[in-house]
């Protein structure tokens, strides 16, 4: 039954975890370009809820996400029209790499000097604690919501890209950069638009992490490397895929805590590795 | 040939440095030692990074799991022998080539970011296993009680000597590597890796070389490193701040140049000093000095600030071009055309396209 439980609970968390990769599959898919301080950006979004209940401490995190998400929008923007696309164009591929790892550096070590270095926490009250019995399963709450909420934006997402009229400009302008322009599109400020949706949504898994465990200005390199894991193991076609990885991950490393209670996201990681072994040809086919 | 007496000039001041660096340990002190140790140290690993991103065209975000296994081998191999450490230092560079041409099989599986990222991954789970590893200290870390085995009054000059070789050994050794077949295939698949497989070149078999040889690097300046510092921990030995130093002292020396990483590593230590010991400020606010400096230098002098160093002073330095051969028939022209053409900083000169 432990079991039952603990797959159950890594197939929750694994939703989050995809909602954390999802972001950054949009980015590689739209513009090939993997932006090294996504997970750094993650990280910050949960400082600024933080922040945020510092100011209105009777709101419930939950609602902080809209705001948030917001905010992480215009950064991302931002980011994409100042630095991002000044070396998005440049044939060097390496360029927008090293470009989002000295952004990382830099924000990584803004978030040690303005928050410190401490573990933080959002507290989310009651609702951390409620539990569902199922079948005489016991089911957290919050996990459910979370699950659902990814589902929901996963399909938001989904139907933005393949429904509407941006999610035609942003497809055509990953297939063809050059071609798109004679069209009228500037891909420049569809890259903005882009990068601030991917922001957004790595914010909304950022906060949603933040309430399930504690996280510190140095927690963005594991935020990173499992966005990517989930990237790389769900790149399948579709977002659905990112949804897969991290649902893939979460059981894997839930499933090897319980085996071994200080191993961290070991197994994830060594999950991570096998795939690249096993599958190298379905690595490289990251699409939008 | 100017090029001739510019060679003459920069093998002239080369010899000058190693006799100081010989000499060193009776001039200064032993902080100085100890920092310019540090410095030397982080030369020879931002040499071998410059060499994976600059010329073989794989970026390493996981090159400090190298460091920490060169220091973890050195750690374990001295203790459980019981012997000094320096003894047992040539298992360090030993034990991480071939760490490295194992996981080069299936990481070179990846390209660009996604082996930028999967070596990352492969260096978190190295630390993580090591963490979990209660042989190795666990997470504490391990203490270097054989260092006592060690004449006390010499420790400090050995370290310092091993540095500075490691630091010259790292910039001629990739010099004459570069020189050689291997570094003219590398150069040819960064500048075109279609063209460079349609001549014969085996693009695989370079890059594992260079990968090899570079974890060698790492491995070795990492063992000493720690030895210096006679503790190793998880947490310092994998630090991914080790990859970060590498990439910053090379982006602002100048990727893809053998000099950049010299003068990156002066401005590196440079600004450390001034911020932190003349100015005061935490590391974090030195860190971040560092990387808006770097994004500086992405964005507006991608060859790095060597190039325009070498504009002032002239000459190849340590250029690892080649003469283009000669023309066949000598006009009044040509010997000014073949000037022009080896004084270009492009065609298969070391400058990064």
């Amino acid at each position: 039954m432990i079991w039952v439980e603990t797959i159950i609970n890594g197939v929750l968390y694994g939703g989050l975890y995809g909602l954390l990769g999802v972001g950054l599959a949009l980015i590689v898919g739209v513009m090939r370009v993997v932006n090294l301080s996504h997970g750094e950006f993650i990280v910050l979004s949960a400082f600024i809820g933080v922040s945020l209940i510092g100011v209105v401490p009777w709101l419930h995190p939950l609602a902080l996400l809209l705001p948030v998400a917001a905010i992480a929008f215009v950064l991302g923007f931002g980011l994409q029209a100042v630095l991002i696309n000044r070396v998005v164009t440049r044939p060097d591929p390496f360029a927008a790499i090293l470009l989002t790892f000295g952004v990382a550096v830099v924000v990584r070590n803004l978030m040690v000097e303005v928050y410190g270095a401490d573990p933080r926490h959002l507290q989310a009250g009651q609702l951390a604690q409620a539990s569902a019995g199922i079948g005489g399963l016991h089911i957290g709450v919050l996990p459910l919501l979370i699950l659902a909420l990814s589902v929901a934006l996963f399909t938001a997402l989904q139907l933005l890209l393949t429904r509407t009229r941006f999610g035609r400009i942003v497809r055509a302008t990953a297939d063809h950069r050059d071609v798109v322009r004679l069209m009228g599109v500037n891909p420049g400020r569809v890259y903005n638009l882009v990068m601030g949706l991917s922001l957004a949504l790595a914010s909304v898994a950022g906060m949603l992490l933040a309430i399930r465990a504690s996280f510190t200005p140095y927690s963005g390199v594991e935020r990173l490397l499992i966005a990517f894991e989930v990237v790389v193991l769900g790149g399948l076609g579709t977002f659905w895929g990112a949804m897969l990885g991290g649902i893939t991950l979460g059981v894997a490393e839930l499933v090897g805590l319980r085996l071994d209670p200080n191993a961290g996201p070991l197994y994830a990681h060594l999950l991570f590795l096998v795939g690249v072994l096993l599958r190298p040809s379905g690595l490289f086919r990251v699409r939008a | 040939m100017t090029r001739d007496r510019h060679a003459y000039r920069a093998w002239a001041i080369a010899a000058l440095g190693v006799l100081a660096l010989a000499a060193a340990p009776w001039v200064i002190g032993e902080g100085a030692q100890r920092f310019l140790s540090e410095a030397m140290l982080m030369l020879a690993m931002a040499q071998m990074w410059n060499l994976l991103a600059g010329y073989a065209g794989l970026v390493s975000m996981g090159q400090q799991v190298f460091v920490g296994l060169g220091a973890y081998c050195l750690f374990f191999a001295s203790i459980s022998l019981k012997v000094a450490p320096f003894w047992v230092l040539p298992l360090a560079p030993l034990l991480c080539a071939a760490v490295a041409a194992i996981v080069a099989l299936f990481m070179f599986r990846l390209r660009e970011a996604y082996f930028a990222i999967g070596t990352w991954v492969f260096s978190e789970v190295v630390s993580l296993l090591v963490s979990k590893t209660e042989r190795l200290g666990g997470e504490r870390g391990i203490g270097l009680p054989t260092a006592r085995l060690v004449d006390p009054r010499w420790l400090e000059p050995l370290t310092f000597w091993l540095s500075a070789a490691i630091a010259v050994a790292s910039v001629f050794g990739t010099y004459a590597l570069l020189r050689s077949r291997v570094g003219l295939g590398l150069m040819t698949v960064r500048d075109n890796e279609v063209a460079a497989a349609g001549i014969g070149v085996d693009v695989w078999r370079n890059r594992f070389i260079a990968f090899v040889v570079a974890a060698a690097g790492c491995g070795l300046a990492g063992a000493v490193n720690f030895t210096a510092t006679l503790y190793v921990a998880p947490g310092f030995a994998f630090d991914p701040n080790w990859v970060v130093a590498m990439m910053i002292i090379v982006i602002i020396g100048g990727i893809g140049t053998l000099e950049g990483p010299i003068l990156g590593v002066i401005i590196y230590f440079a600004l450390r000093e001034a911020l932190t010991v003349v100015f005061g400020l935490s590391a974090g606010w030195y860190l971040i000095g560092l990387g808006l400096v770097a994004i500086a230098a992405i964005l507006f002098e991608p060859d790095g600030l060597w190039p325009l160093v070498r504009g002032r002073l002239g000459g190849d330095w340590l250029s690892v071009r080649r003469e283009p051969p000669a023309p066949l028939r000598m006009t009044a022209a040509a010997p000014a055309a073949a000037d022009a053409a080896t004084s270009s900083p492009r065609g298969l000169g070391a400058t990064r396209e």
